[in-house]
């Protein structure tokens, strides 16, 4: 009988689809599709087969009666609901062609005006779908639109710099704004603290994301060393260095970091080091280089009580105690934060 | 229609994080093999199989249940799929229990299965991911699922509007408490996904967040496993048990219900800050039993806690406890150890496993497990699923000898 094959890549084609029309965005994106491959894997039971594989369904999916709202957004920036003549219910988005609750009375459509409230504190993903994965920290509510029974789900965003549980809670009012490309789809509007906005911008129709003023957080700066924070900060370096050792030693460690690559630079009152993740070590050295991204915390001991798991660094970041210069760097938070659990297991 | 249905067998795989050495198929062989073994019954004796099985893209299949009706002995009878979202395990048993109370069926095997991380992200070389985004189409298709929508994040929306209405309740002090508790309640279950782990207090307080406000620690595993419970009516109840030695455990109390899935102002769409589903269905259950005080009158309940916070809003629209005041579940002694009642003995789905069509039939296994071994009179369980809390399912199980 034939083996099985194993680790038999397939062949990359000469001219991906994608070398075509790069710019063009796929259903699927591209870096997500695994090679052709099996493996085997060996347990304390013996060896087993294992192979890469995927469902997949292409459509072009018809939005029915759902369209007046889509076209809505698309093409002229309204926002469209339903209205029962019986009931005077307005629902938004227009959802549905007739009333339930009025013997299925047609509904009319209706526009309705860009402002409105969060119906409640809408909830922050900081560990999100592989798909969204690149967005986190991002958050999703629920719109209720002036003069609406019913609320819309809908991207929350500051213009404020990280998205942290303080900035919308239960009837913040909100403005929803547009995006500049749009294509009928759920993500053509985000709702912003409308106390964000200018007065000009407030009352305007249809306001769009590149009229916003987006200025980018600037770095946090650090209080100057003092003898305390210097003990702290070697401290810090020194259980960096003994986790340094650790890691290499955990096989649980080591699969925390597969397959990931970057260079942090770490400011702390008491001073600096870079922490290289790298072929699945994790090294540390003293002072400063160019690096991914940045973390600020001004307190060196953070780092102490995240090794000992007193703190998270993704709590730390959402209480303001840590500073991340890259949103989408949330991705390596997480990959950090395995690590004195794996540790404590190995 | 019979006059009573019973539970006369019900076992469970070992709850795992993967299995390699079993597909779907082989656990859930494994699974009835063992329920099998526990009602003492051939597979000969069972009448029709009703599979809990929530996704298709866990299972990598549209018809996931079509190759099990043969392995597990099955062939020539009647099977049917239930899929409703995360309370599939508890509409299943549903489901069976009513093919019994009709009379159509004298006995029903109700088997869950779900093999779900064989789903794998190639980005971040990690399964969670790829799971997440499979249970991610299950969100509403033309609103929520392209706004990332998540399972964590729609139970977290339910969480935070109950918080914008009692900001006063769900203490972070107490939800790592109660997830102590559970961590601990799961060394007495072999099967529990994390059997042997320690987690205290402590380090579930400083656990990070996957979603605000639920942290990693409080927060329900992903599990690959299986669970049977097989259903009888009243005569092969008693026969069955006299056959098997084990006393008899009967359903007296079934209810079930769906909310909007979309936000509203009323009860015409989901109210935001409530489990109305969770209220509704512990509501009709209760009058069915006769319950009229349940902190009184049910001594175990074995609920679906996707999430601890969740775990607490759904103990009050339980009855429990007020809306409000979900924190006296702790503070008032409720169910910490020696309280009056006992709430997921197994570990729940955040120490045992959430395996999710079967997750309840391992709830409804444990449920009876206390009731035979501590000589309990009454227990509940519960389903939850669905986005936004939207799906409720309960059943109320007593011991009468
Ligand atoms: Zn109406």
């Amino acid at each position: 009988m034939a083996r099985p094959k194993v680790k038999s890549k397939a062949k990359p084609k000469a001219k991906p689809r994608a070398a075509k029309s790069p710019k063009v965005e796929k259903v699927i994106p591209l870096h997500m599709i695994p090679d052709v491959q099996s493996e085997v894997i060996k347990t304390a039971e013996g060896r087993y087969l294992q192979s890469n594989e995927a469902m997949f369904t292409f459509y072009k999916r018809s939005k029915g009666e759902q369209s007046p709202y889509f076209l809505g957004l698309m093409e002229k920036k309204q926002i469209i609901g339903a209205r029962c003549p019986k009931c005077k219910l307005v629902r938004v988005p227009a959802f549905e062609i007739y009333c339930p609750d009025c013997q299925f009375e047609k509904l009319e459509l209706v526009e309705l005006p860009d402002t409105g409230v969060m119906n409640s504190t809408p909830p922050i993903t900081y560990f999100a779908n592989s798909l969204f994965a690149h967005m986190v920290p991002f958050g999703r509510g629920r719109v209720m639109i002036d003069g609406a029974d019913t609320g819309i789900p809908m991207h929350v965003y500051t213009t404020k710099g990280v998205l942290t549980p303080r900035v919308f809670k239960k009837n913040t009012p909100v403005k929803v704004i547009f995006r500049k490309n749009r294509l009928g789809k759920p993500t053509d509007v985000f709702a912003v603290p409308i106390a964000e906005l200018p007065e000009k911008l407030r009352a305007k129709k249809g306001v769009e994301e590149q009229e916003l003023d987006w200025s980018r957080p600037v770095e946090p700066p650090v209080d100057k060393p003092t003898p305390e924070t210097e003990k702290a900060f070697k401290s810090a370096f020194a259980a960096f260095q003994s986790m340094s050792k650790a890691v290499a030693k955990s096989d649980r460690a080591k699969k925390d970091l597969a397959g990931w690559k970057r260079s942090i630079q770490v400011k702390t009152a008491g001073g600096s080091f870079i922490i290289s993740i790298d072929k699945q070590n994790l090294t540390v050295k003293p002072g400063k280089a160019k690096a991914d991204f940045v973390m600020v915390s001004n307190n060196p001991r953070l780092f102490e009580d995240w090794m000992n798991s007193r703190e998270s660094l993704t709590n730390a970041i959402i209480a303001d105690k840590l500073w991340i210069s890259k949103n989408q760097e949330f991705t390596t938070v997480f990959k950090l934060d395995r690590l004195p659990r794996s540790l404590r297991r190995t | 229609m019979t006059e009573a249905v019973g539970i006369v067998g019900a076992g469970l795989t070992p709850c795992k994080g993967r299995w390699v050495e079993l597909s779907y198929y082989g656990l859930s062989q494994l699974a009835v093999k063992k329920t099998l073994e526990d009602a003492a019954i051939d597979i000969k004796d069972v009448d029709a199989v009703v599979f809990g099985i929530y996704n298709d893209i866990f299972e990598y299949s549209a018809i996931p249940e079509h190759p099990l009706q043969g392995i597990i002995g099955m062939a020539n009878k009647p099977g049917m799929r239930v899929t409703c979202g995360g309370a599939t395990g508890a509409y299943a048993m549903l489901a069976s229990y009513t093919m019994v109370k009709s009379g159509l069926y004298d006995t029903v095997l109700c088997l869950g299965v779900e093999k779900c991380t064989d789903c794998f992200d190639f980005d971040s070389m990690t399964s969670t991911p790829e799971v997440i985004k499979s249970i991610g189409w299950s969100g509403d298709t033309f609103y929520e699922r392209e706004l990332g929508w998540t399972a964590s994040e729609s139970y977290a929306e339910v969480v935070l509007a109950y918080m914008d209405e009692h900001p006063n309740d769900l203490k972070d002090e107490v939800s790592a408490e109660i997830s102590a508790i559970l961590c601990k309640q799961a060394q007495n279950n072999k099967y529990a996904q994390r059997y042997g782990e320690k987690v205290t207090k402590e380090m579930a307080m400083n656990s990070r967040y996957i979603v605000y406000p639920f942290k990693l620690l409080e927060t329900c595993v992903y599990t690959e496993g299986a669970a049977g419970v097989i259903f009888a009516n009243k005569e092969k109840t008693n026969s069955m048990c006299k056959n098997s030695g084990k006393p008899p455990i009967w359903i007296t109390g079934v209810g079930a219900s769906n909310e909007h899935h979309v936000v509203g102002r009323d009860f015409r769409h989901k109210v935001m800050h409530r489990i109305y589903s969770d209220h509704l269905s512990a509501k009709a259950a209760y009058k069915m039993a006769g319950v009229t005080n349940p902190v009184k009158e049910v001594q175990v309940v074995e609920l679906h806690d996707a999430f601890i916070k969740q775990l607490q809003v759904t103990m009050a629209e339980f009855g429990f406890t007020k809306l409000g005041h979900s924190d006296d579940l702790v503070k008032e002694g409720l169910m910490v150890p020696g309280g009056p009642i006992l709430v997921n003995p197994s570990g729940g789905l955040t120490y045992a496993g959430h395996f999710v069509g079967g997750s309840n039939m391992l709830s409804a296994w444990s449920t009876r497990r206390e009731l035979i071994d501590k000589q309990l009179h009454r227990g509940m369980i519960h389903g939850t699923g669905s986005t936004i809390a939207q799906y409720g399912c309960v059943m109320i199980m007593e011991r009468r000898d």
